[in-house]
């Protein structure tokens, strides 16, 4: 009991604080029991199928709204929203001043405009929220079926409660967040479709806890009475902690029995489940809130000139003012200036501080048209329209393949778009395909596969010579294929040095993922694999090819039809035994399954990325493991995707003992993650090395191209990727970021002196060491590039930098080096670099060089970097839609960069200053013949202008010629011609 | 619609469908557009056309302009007698105000010849002298009482101005007749108003009333019995001038005056512009299709039209004399820049 205390005391501290401030004096480490307010527990209780126990906690109902208003705040949040502006306010102050008498005008001149642009703004929110109100009402009153009194009762989503079991049928979607009971599928699983969360379309298996299989009908559910605690809600839609305590047993609970809202069941008659979190707190609605706005640099500089209007506006009325002082006379007899009936205290000559104070604000009512009121409306208008209309329905920006278009997802960045001078590329799937063919591999000592990459063609090619390619007649070519060494296919590995290891490798291959096979399982032509990421897809397939073929997937069991190990020809169905699977994250890098032979034998399969393996590999075979590296290089260079690929053989003892750890991490509720991957940590060693997978990820269309026309546009152009320095120089090289008439600064960690300190394994002398040598490196470069700027006609230069190098080099003590080093090269290459790397680099551009700079990238591992950018692109219409949530812009390849930056960018650009400057314009003729006119009514500020006309000058009479210039004004009339133009 | 609401595209409702925009000029950005492209030829020609309208168009009003004859005779000054040295005592007494001034026709002028009076610095167009009126009470007979805006000439000893007002208060009273030869030229002054003033702004059955009783008489005093809409000096007088120079209309002299005639003018020197040091003048003055006397518009188009001609003129030099290339982008100043490298 004292332990709970313990844990909320910081935060009974915290609320102490607060009210400290009404009970004066109260000392703030006090900690007044009585008057604390229960806190909510860190975990919730949820009583299935029982309402009345779940009555007391009152958790939320499953109705949702996303409207921002409803009837009666309409009005007040909605003018509350809009006076948020300041120019919206500032008219509103004039027009309470235009009601007293010393406004000149009548109070409409002011009012009308104001109420009209307030009237457009408020219709469109109106709209917007009504269609979101509709939106929420057809949802909410969607119906499902629920368990009351041994039945299924159909019900209206709003209606559900938490801790409700209901049943959803194929095809239909989640109304909650859900707790997988029981599915008329065998062993418990279901397909769902996450499309809604995370655009993925491949789809995800999820798996009932064993207990709960038999809660599937009514009657039997029913009977259900379990008791789940779980965590609070939260924004986190990969994670999951918590335990379902049913017949006294604590039955811990992962992600895989979870079934979120908005994902839709396939594949599966239909699902029983528990509801666990409702409406507003599901995890995809918790996720919806909150996306960080950006606003455009020409925004911003916006507010600066408006500023610059106010500063003048003053200094207008300053003189207006006191001309009007110094004017006010009694010998003007005919205007009564000394009479002393009310409201003639502005001109009366006696007091002529108040004639100054006085005309000021008559001034200030008089030239408030100086500050263009609609500006901030029309500019909106007309970004909107540029943004839905143009970019988006672009055919030029249309991608056929994937039935793409391209997506403004916010309209205040459109001319960003025409100012970018940095983009910071991710490599894959955004320079490439992200198509994933198997290209190569090495076993043993042995390397197979005679392809020849595009950039091995195109290093070739530079060098003068030619590759002859003799692709054998009968290689089988498949999507995610593209295999060529008759060593080993058709079983023919079996007559190679080595048939054991290749046996290995191949099963690494076919067990070692987590792939989901969909269709027919007679026939390796029909199945399709659903997998988690290309690469996956690509090296189950190459296992199918290699006789192979992994054809179903239970959640306990794997089959798998080898071709059999004896004799040729022959096949045979093997099933093994998944025990445990540790999953691929970004901080593990790799993937390991423990599975069990038919005949008992336990064997640890592992695969990830090399530098990973290799640290858990056990001490011998040293030969292999040179040759492998020598290999990995290769591959490296020739621009592909390497992996690893070890085993290891498990005592059963040892298993045993590991694996109570590992169910102990796996039901822990807090850290969880963490947890199960220090146990993996605890089992993923002495791993023996069975060889390599080399993939190739080829360039996408007109990438060069495109690159090639945006350099010359004077854009400068970073690739900021995961790979090795080998495939990041060649892939900068196919895609012609990189030429050989360029000078290449290369600041790597790969040097003997860096690696022979890190081998003494002292980790303080290694970051000594490492950080000098990048200081001395980046000192040299910087010296020679300046050296080349000062000279007529110095080379391009173009710097190459590895991940643990930019550690050091963002210190903020080589920082200035690494930045003025980076903006002299024409372009730059970052490889092995982390997420947040990326971002770093973003940002230290951004920030240092002040300069618009844009991200552009397709995968989770882009987020970062796509907002710490001023523009964000994401490649959408491939896997994974996690950039393209993040992004402001989402388009189907890389190539359209050049149409959405000098087309859309630079025409908006060019437009909307236009408008801006046409704006200024209009207002300032407008108010200066004003100010003019001021000085020949002896300052008394009488109005020039009819009150109609000056209330509808803004907002009727000039408003359209803007909107017309911000659509369709245009400069040249297509990109090529700008290019002849320009360049 | 997909049940997720909260994220905005749902792939799955349109995924069999094709995405493909449809095409149409518009959102395609092909709507037919033109930019000049600014050849010398081009320009050369464009500024000789302007030229060419401009300056005719100012000859024809600069001739116009001077076909009018005018006659302008500053007389504030001198209508004071020399025995007076403090004009403003002098207006502000009961002293003959009655000046005589000659006028020599210098060249013939034809009928109709307006008569005006010109005023200098005098602020008709303050907003506190704007705005003290009551539009109601000079169009309602019904609304004599209503005087709000009127102050400090709304009423007197309580009872309100049928004009009230600092306008109808400081009225014009300088009045002005003519003779030829010891013959009377008689100024017509009906019609010197708007008709549309008479008809609908001013009421034809409203009566002065209380007008200039106060304590200090701002200007002229009006017929009680003729209604406001008749009164046509008020109603000249209190459609206020916009700038503080400005002429208002007299009346009409109805016959032809002929070259070296002298015109006596009788005038009464009632109105107090010395206290603000402002001018008094009389205009004699007829009309061309263009209006008034005034140089302006002439000067203007023949200004424009000549420095029209004048670059045509130099463009053509530069072209004929150092032709370059159209478009020639080496001359752009990134270009240049790294030329320079």
């Amino acid at each position: 009991m004292m332990k709970g205390w313990d844990g909320i005391q910081s935060s009974v501290s915290s609320s102490s604080r607060s009210s400290s401030t009404i009970n004066n004096r109260v000392p703030s480490q006090s900690v007044r029991l009585g008057r604390v307010q229960p806190q909510a527990p860190t975990f919730r209780t949820i009583f299935c199928n029982d309402r009345e126990a779940n009555l007391p906690v009152r958790f939320k109902g499953n109705s949702i709204s996303t409207t921002k208003y409803n009837f009666f705040t309409f009005l007040p949040k909605g003018l509350f929203e809009q006076f948020r502006r300041v120019a919206n306010l500032y008219f509103l102050s004039i027009s309470i001043l235009s009601t007293t008498p010393i406004s000149p005008v009548s109070p409409i001149t002011n009012v009308l405009p104001l109420s009209l642009v307030l009237l457009v703004s408020l219709i469109k929110e109106a709209f917007e929220d009504w269609k979101r109100f509709q939106n929420d009402m057809s949802i909410n009153n969607k119906k499902v079926d629920v368990l009351q009194d041994q039945r299924w009762e159909s019900m209206s989503w709003k209606k559900l409660q938490v801790g409700d079991i209901i049943k959803v049928k194929q095809d239909g979607f989640f109304p909650a967040d859900l707790l997988f009971l029981a599915s008329t599928n065998a062993d418990g699983v279901c397909y769902i479709e996450t499309a809604n969360l995370d655009g993925e379309t491949n789809l995800k298996i999820r798996k009932a806890l064993e207990k709960t299989w038999d809660y599937l009908t009514p009657e039997k559910a029913s009977e259900f009475k379990g008791e789940i605690q779980c965590e609070q809600p939260n924004n986190s839609l990969y994670t999951f902690t918590g335990n379902l305590l049913i017949q006294k047993q604590t039955l811990p609970l992962s992600p895989n029995q979870i079934l979120l809202r908005g994902c839709s069941l396939r594949n599966t008659e239909y699902i029983v489940g528990v509801v666990l979190f409702t409406g507003q707190e599901t995890k995809v609605m918790m996720n919806s809130m909150n996306v960080p706005s950006k606003r455009s640099t020409l925004e911003r500089k916006l507010d600066k000139l408006i500023l610059a209007l106010f500063a003048t506006l003053f200094m207008m009325c300053f003189i207006g003012a006191i001309g009007s002082a110094i004017f006010v006379n009694k010998k003007y007899f005919y205007l009564h200036l000394d009479s002393s009936e009310e409201g003639s205290a502005q001109f009366n000559p006696k007091n002529r501080f108040v004639v100054f104070v006085l005309t000021m604000f008559t001034l200030i009512t008089l030239y408030s048209t100086i500050i263009p009121i609609s500006l901030y409306v029309s500019i909106e208008m007309i970004k909107f329209i540029q943004s839905t209309q143009f970019i988006n329905k672009d055919l030029g920006m249309y991608h056929n393949e994937s039935n793409t278009a391209a997506l403004a997802r916010t309209s205040n960045l459109n001319e960003e778009l025409g100012q970018v001078e940095y983009i910071f590329s991710d490599k894959t799937g955004t320079l490439t395909r992200n198509l994933m063919e198997f290209f190569k591999c090495s076993i043993g000592a042995e390397v197979y596969g005679n392809g020849v990459t595009e950039i091995e063609r195109g290093l070739a090619e530079r060098n003068g010579m030619k590759i002859e390619e003799n692709r054998s007649p009968n290689a089988v070519q498949e999507k995610g294929f593209n295999f060529d060494d008759a060593r080993l296919m058709r079983g023919a590995w079996r007559n190679e040095p080595n048939p054991d290891a290749c046996k290995e490798f191949f099963r690494c291959l076919a067990i070692c993922h987590t792939v989901l096979p969909e269709g027919d399982e007679k026939s390796p032509e029909m199945i399709k694999y659903q997998a988690a990421s290309p690469d996956e897809a690509a090296l189950v397939i190459a296992a199918k090819h290699f006789g192979f073929f992994f054809y179903r997937r239970t959640p306990t069991t794997i089959y798998v039809r080898e071709s059999h190990v004896e004799k040729m020809g022959k096949v045979q169905d093997i099933s093994y035994e998944i025990l445990n699977v540790l999953e691929f994250n970004s901080t593990r890098k790799r993937q390991s399954v423990v599975c069990r032979y038919p005949d008992g034998r336990l064997v640890l399969y592992c695969k990830g990325a090399d530098t990973v393996i290799y640290e858990r590999l056990s001490d011998s075979n040293n030969d292999i493991k040179k040759i492998t590296r020598e290999y990995l290089e290769q591959f490296g260079s020739s621009g592909l995707r390497t992996l690893c690929l070890a085993y290891r053989e498990l005592h059963p003892n040892v298993y045993e003992s590991w694996n109570e750890k590992f169910i102990q991490a796996k039901s822990s509720l807090q850290d969880r993650e963490k947890k199960l991957d220090e146990v993996a940590e605890l089992i993923e060693n002495d791993l023996i090395l069975i060889g390599s997978t080399a993939i190739e990820d080829k360039l996408q269309e007109g990438v060069p191209r495109c690159i090639e026309t945006l350099q010359r546009a004077g854009i400068k152009i970073w690739v900021l990727t995961g790979d090795k320095i080998e495939t990041a120089i060649n892939i900068a090289y196919a895609c012609s970021l990189i030429n050989n008439d360029m000078k290449q600064f290369v600041i790597s960690s790969e040097t003997d002196a860096i690696r022979e300190v890190e081998d003494r394994g002292d980790q303080v002398e290694i970051a000594r060491f490492i950080k000098d040598e990048v200081k001395r490196e980046l000192k040299k470069c910087l010296e020679e590039a300046q050296s080349y700027f000062l000279t007529v006609s110095g080379p391009k230069l173009a710097l190459v930098i590895d991940g643990k190098c930019l550690m050091y080099a963002l210190d903020p003590s080589l920082r200035v080096m690494l930045l003025n080093l980076s903006l002299n090269c024409h372009a730059v290459v970052c490889c092995r670099v982390s997420p947040l790397q990326k971002a770093q680099v973003t940002s230290m551009v951004k920030k240092g060089a002040k300069k618009i700079t844009l991200s552009i990238g397709d995968g989770a591992n882009d987020v970062s970097m796509i907002q710490a950018a001023h523009v964000g692109v994401g490649i959408s219409g491939m896997e994974g839609m996690q950039a393209v949530m993040a992004s402001d812009f989402a388009i189907a390849q890389f190539r359209y960069l050049e149409d959405l930056l000098l087309v859309h960018g630079r025409w908006s650009y060019l437009r909307i200053c236009k408008v801006v400057i046409y704006f200024f314009y209009k207002n300032l003729t407008f108010t200066l013949t004003q100010f003019w006119f001021t000085f020949q009514t002896g300052f008394s500020g009488q109005r020039f202008y009819d009150d109609w006309f000056q209330s509808l000058y803004n907002v009727i009479f000039t408003a359209l010629p803007v909107i017309i210039v911000g659509l369709f004004d245009k400069v040249a009339h297509s990109l090529q011609q700008f290019l002849i133009s320009g360049c | 619609m997909a049940t997720n609401s909260a994220g905005s595209n749902d792939p799955t409702v349109n995924r069999r469908q094709t995405k493909r925009p449809k095409y149409s000029k518009f959102t395609q950005q092909e709507l037919p557009a033109c930019k000049p492209i600014l050849t010398p030829q081009a320009v050369i020609s464009a500024f000789l056309i302007v030229t060419a309208i401009f300056i005719p168009i100012g000859v024809a009003s600069l001739i116009a302009s001077r076909d009018v004859v005018e006659i302008v005779d500053r007389y504030e000054a001198a209508c004071v007698p020399s025995n007076w040295t403090d004009k403003i005592a002098y207006i502000q007494s009961g002293a003959d105000k009655t000046c005589k001034r000659e006028l020599h026709v210098e060249k013939r002028m034809k009928s109709p010849i307006y008569v005006y009076y010109q005023l200098d610095n005098f602020y008709q167009n303050h907003r506190r002298y704007v705005k003290s009126r009551n539009d109601e009470q000079l169009r309602d007979a019904g609304k004599g009482n209503s005087t709000s805006g009127c102050d400090p000439e709304s009423n007197v000893d309580g009872v309100p101005i049928v004009p009230c007002g600092l306008i109808a208060w400081s009225m014009f009273n300088d009045t002005y007749s003519f003779s030829r030869n010891n013959n009377n030229v008689t100024v017509n002054k009906k019609g010197i108003s708007w008709k549309s003033d008479r008809d609908h702004k001013f009421g034809s059955d409203v009566f002065p009333k209380n007008f200039q009783n106060g304590t200090i008489k701002g200007g002229a005093s009006l017929n009680e019995t003729i209604p406001l809409s008749q009164q046509e000096d008020l109603i000249v007088w209190m459609r206020t001038a916009a700038l503080p120079t400005f002429r208002k209309l007299y009346g009409k002299i109805e016959v032809d005056l002929e070259k070296g005639d002298v015109i006596n003018v009788v005038l009464q020197n009632n109105y107090n512009t010395y206290s603000f040091s402002g001018k008094k003048k009389l205009v004699l003055s007829t009309t061309s299709w263009l209006g008034g006397k005034n140089d302006f518009l002439g000067i203007a188009y023949l200004s424009v039209g000549g420095l029209s001609f004048f670059l045509a003129m130099a463009f053509a030099i530069v072209y004929f004399v150092k032709p370059r290339q159209l478009g020639d982008p080496s001359y752009l100043s990134w270009n240049r820049n790294a030329a320079g490298q």
